[in-house]
């Protein structure tokens, strides 16, 4: 794995000189390696914009990317130490490890904005034709998620706080994958689900489900995921995980310019999308991909600022759950002094 | 009930085991069938039982069976084959619960043979419980229970030690003195074939043929150990047998 | 009387014991020695982790895992998992290994059901059957037919091969016995065949319980909102160790009495044995 980090980086830094990018100098002093642990998701199209622009490298960064299948795994990883930062939703099992002192919180990614593409609210066809064609119809329906405690389990307690129901109206599967999800929603097998954009837009324009809600009517300020990395990194290497925010935070830029704000060109557009796809989906084709992070891009925070706010009515549900213990607080599962906090 | 052997010959595969064995078991005696190890005696038993078809020749059945019989052709083994998960009285219970039978006639038939083989007090036992000889004995009443036409008597005594063979060929004296039986009684033993025998059938060594039979005279209830006319009878067996056993001790196992 | 002393006469200095050399290769029964070792471990553990020796991270107190098993029956959430998980066990093993008793005697009794059915099960044997579990789910329903196929499909295939096993292993002196008193086929089946086969079955019936346990908590990862395995699961995700081991515990617990179970069920059937 190693020499095949190296040899991607040699042929970095070589496109690194054609460019302009004056990283060679910073480069030739001894790079840390980082272990930076990410899933297959559009939503962390900024880890592989700032890995494959060199970006880590110009903070001095030997970086290597940890594949996951899930969140939970990726938290369980970073406090082990098996990785060093990574990027997801708040879930109950993080808020354990944060709670034992492993991980903590240091800054926001994917977030909620009216006007941009959001989570949606899915029904299966099946249930759509049978009435589940509003959000306030759920009583009585089963819903998708991976595990208790996930933030489809948090986006379903939104909506039942929005629509005035009790949550325990609604029959939730859990089915461990996002993929498992899709095949049940898509054969009916469940009846409703909340997912992101990139994906809920696969599933409505394949006509596998139907659209009945958007999430940001009742989570506007919705932190949906967030930086993190273990207590000891955020406690005694501060540096380092400054100068990861730093290099991560230009990935940030790129894709709000490329995706969400659409500032910047189509040619930059298409070079993003490409080396997105790469890891993500490299089975789609470039353009059908392409139009994907155009159309489906959720806001990530700039800076990779923190909505406190949001992440303290997460962390008050969890507790009023039972599904973390009542005496945590949100010092630890938060740094808040590393970016800027709203 | 005669069981009558006519020009019997069998093989496995290609080994000829029987050839061309002609012989009558008469009613009301016992036949004893001797032999070198390997010469087919069992063979021949089992063909006479039905649990083998003979590659040539037939066995007959001839005259009626004894009124009251469940099973004509009934076997005692060697290894006397009791269930050993039935209790005695379930032994001798699982060869008759097939038959149509009132429940009392099953009672009588099974206290009847139990105490005919002296095992009345050992009815609930379980077989592991039981020295050889009296599991031999359970197999006997199990036998007599269905009032067989035939009893087919694989080698009965030979799991047993000298003094139980002693004691239960005394047993078998008395159980034919009191009602006489039909028997074929293969043994390789030649003091039990001249103890409980009628006549003795010599079989060569393989392919089993029948040498000579030798018809003994003595009442069944008069024969002691020590009888000098039995001993004659006795050498006169082996000095038939002696050359074939020492050929047959000879020959490869599955030559 | 022939003169059994010695030619000569040994010096009494010469006498030496024979040396023993019969000794091991036959471990006994010792009830404590197993409690011992049990009570050890979670001596250590518990000092370990009140310590801090041991990281909160890595294993939690076994008295919180104590206290977490005595909240659950308090509060009613033991049977509330419990239930459903016993009730796909049951199902699916009963299923599972009916089947798997029935092919087996099949394959022990027919010569075109072994020749048929042998290679079949040899096939279906080494497949690990927790991959099958999504198209389980497409076949049987998101509910409780996919997790109880799933157990009855894991349990099938060792029942199979233990069973045929079992009736290719059984006495066929008894077998003759039975034909030649005229026993009908069908009770020699039953009172020959399955007695005799019923030890095989059992231990047989051992391992494939114990495969249904395992299978249990795979089942539940797909739809299951109460369980012994989703609970476990649920845990896992929450990264609460406490709930973890309880649910370990639990299923543990699960094992032993399957286990007793089988053994109280032996002892009775096979009594005869002694």
């Amino acid at each position: 794995m190693t020499t095949l980090a190296t040899t991607r980086r040699s042929v970095l830094a070589g496109i690194g000189a054609a460019s302009t990018l004056p990283f060679l100098p910073r480069r030739a002093r001894a790079a840390t390696p980082l272990n930076l642990g990410v899933l297959r998701l559009t939503s962390h199209a900024p880890n592989y914009i700032a890995y494959e622009r060199g970006y880590f490298a110009e903070e001095g960064f030997e970086v290597e990317l940890v594949f996951f299948e899930a969140a939970q795994p990726m938290a369980v990883a970073i406090a082990s130490g098996d990785a060093d930062f990574g990027v997801t939703a708040i879930s109950g099992g993080l808020v354990s490890l944060a709670q034992r002192g492993a991980v903590k919180v240091i800054g926001g990614a994917l977030a909620e904005e009216p006007g941009i593409p959001g989570q949606v609210v899915l029904a299966s066809n099946q249930a759509y034709d049978s009435g589940l064609t509003t959000a306030a119809a759920l009583p009585g329906h089963t819903f998708g998620i991976t595990t208790a405690g996930s933030s489809f389990h948090y986006m379903l307690s939104r909506v039942a706080r929005g629509e005035g129901f009790d949550i325990a109206q609604v029959e939730m599967r859990p089915l461990q994958k996002v993929g498992t999800i899709v095949a049940a929603l898509g054969s009916g097998q469940i009846d409703s689900w909340a997912i992101v954009p990139s994906i809920s837009n696969r599933l409505l324009a394949e006509g596998q489900a139907k659209k009945i809600a958007d999430m940001s009517q009742y989570a506007p300020d919705y932190q949906v995921t967030t930086v993190f990395t273990s207590s000891a990194i955020a406690n005694d290497d501060r540096a380092r995980a400054e100068a990861f925010l730093r290099a991560l935070s230009r990935g940030v830029n790129d894709y709000n310019a490329a995706f969400v704000d659409k500032t910047a060109n189509a040619e930059e557009q298409a070079e993003l999308a490409a080396l997105v796809g790469q890891y993500v989906s490299p089975d789609v084709p470039a353009e059908r991909f392409l139009e994907t992070m155009t159309t489906t891009s959720m806001r990530i925070n700039r800076d990779l600022g923190l909505s406190v706010s949001s992440v303290r009515d997460q962390l008050d549900w969890f507790k009023a759950e039972g599904m973390v213990p009542a005496d945590v607080t949100e010092e630890m599962l938060i740094d808040p002094s590393f970016v800027a906090t709203f | 009930m005669d069981i009558r052997v006519r020009h019997a010959s069998h093989a496995y595969g290609g080994l000829a085991v029987l050839s061309d064995i002609d012989l009558v078991a008469p009613a009301g005696k016992i036949l004893c069938l001797v032999g070198p190890s390997g010469c087919g005696k069992s063979t021949l038993l089992r063909l006479m039982g039905g649990l083998e078809r003979p590659t040539s020749g037939a066995i007959e059945l001839v005259g009626a069976p004894p009124s009251g019989c469940l099973n004509e052709l009934t076997f005692v083994f060697q290894h006397f084959a009791l269930l050993p998960w039935a209790s005695v009285e379930g032994n001798v219970r699982f060869v008759l619960d097939h038959h149509r039978l009132s429940e009392a006639e099953r009672a009588e038939i099974v206290a009847d043979v139990l105490a005919r083989t002296g095992l009345a007090d050992f009815a609930e036992a379980w077989p592991r419980q039981l020295s050889g000889g009296m599991r031999q004995r359970v197999a006997i009443a199990r036998a007599l229970a269905v009032r067989p036409a035939v009893l087919l008597m694989d080698e009965p005594l030979s799991a047993l030690d000298s003094q139980t063979r002693e004691i239960l060929m005394e047993d078998l004296v008395g159980l034919w003195t009191r009602a006489p039986f039909t028997a074929v009684y293969v043994t390789h033993n030649l003091a039990e074939a001249v103890r409980l025998g009628h006549a003795v059938a010599v079989m060569s060594r393989r392919p089993g043929r029948i040498r000579e039979i030798v018809a003994i005279d003595t009442p069944l209830s008069e024969r002691r150990p020590d009888d000098p006319e039995l001993e004659r009878v006795q050498a006169r067996l082996w000095s038939l047998l002696r050359d074939e056993a020492i050929d047959a001790d000879r020959e490869l196992v599955d030559g | 009387m022939v003169d059994l002393s010695p030619a000569r006469q040994p010096r009494e200095a010469d006498a030496r014991p024979v040396p023993f050399r019969g000794g091991g290769f036959a471990p006994g029964r010792n009830r404590w020695a197993g409690l011992v070792v049990f009570v050890a471990l979670i001596a250590f553990f518990e000092v370990g982790t009140r310590t801090g020796v041991i990281s909160s991270l890595t294993m939690p107190p076994p008295s919180a895992v104590a206290q977490t098993l005595w909240r659950l029956v308090e509060t009613g959430l033991l049977w509330q998992n419990l239930g459903p998980s016993l009730y796909r066990l049951a199902m699916g093993s009963l299923v599972g290994c009916g089947a798997g008793i029935l092919v087996g005697f099949a394959i022990g009794l027919f010569t075109l059901a072994r020749a048929g059915l042998v290679p079949l099960v040899s096939a279906l044997f080494p497949i690990p059957k927790i991959a099958l579990l999504p198209l389980f789910v497409i076949w049987f329903g998101i509910g409780e037919g996919s997790k109880v196929a799933l157990i009855a499909f894991g349990t099938f295939t060792p029942t199979v091969v233990a069973t045929f096993g079992a009736v290719d292993g059984v006495d066929r002196g008894l077998i003759r016995m039975a034909q030649s008193f005229g026993v009908p086929w069908l009770r020699i089946v039953t009172r020959v065949v399955l007695p005799d086969a019923l030890a095989g079955i059992l231990s047989g019936l051992r391992v494939s319980l114990a495969i249904g346990i395992v299978l249990l908590v795979a089942a539940e990862m797909l739809g299951a909102r109460y369980g012994i395995g989703a609970y476990i699961l649920e845990a896992g995700a929450l990264y609460d160790l406490e709930r973890l081991f309880a649910g370990v515990v639990i299923l543990s617990v699960l094992g032993l009495l399957v286990s007793a179970g089988i053994g109280a069920l032996e002892r009775r059937l096979l009594r005869w044995r002694g």
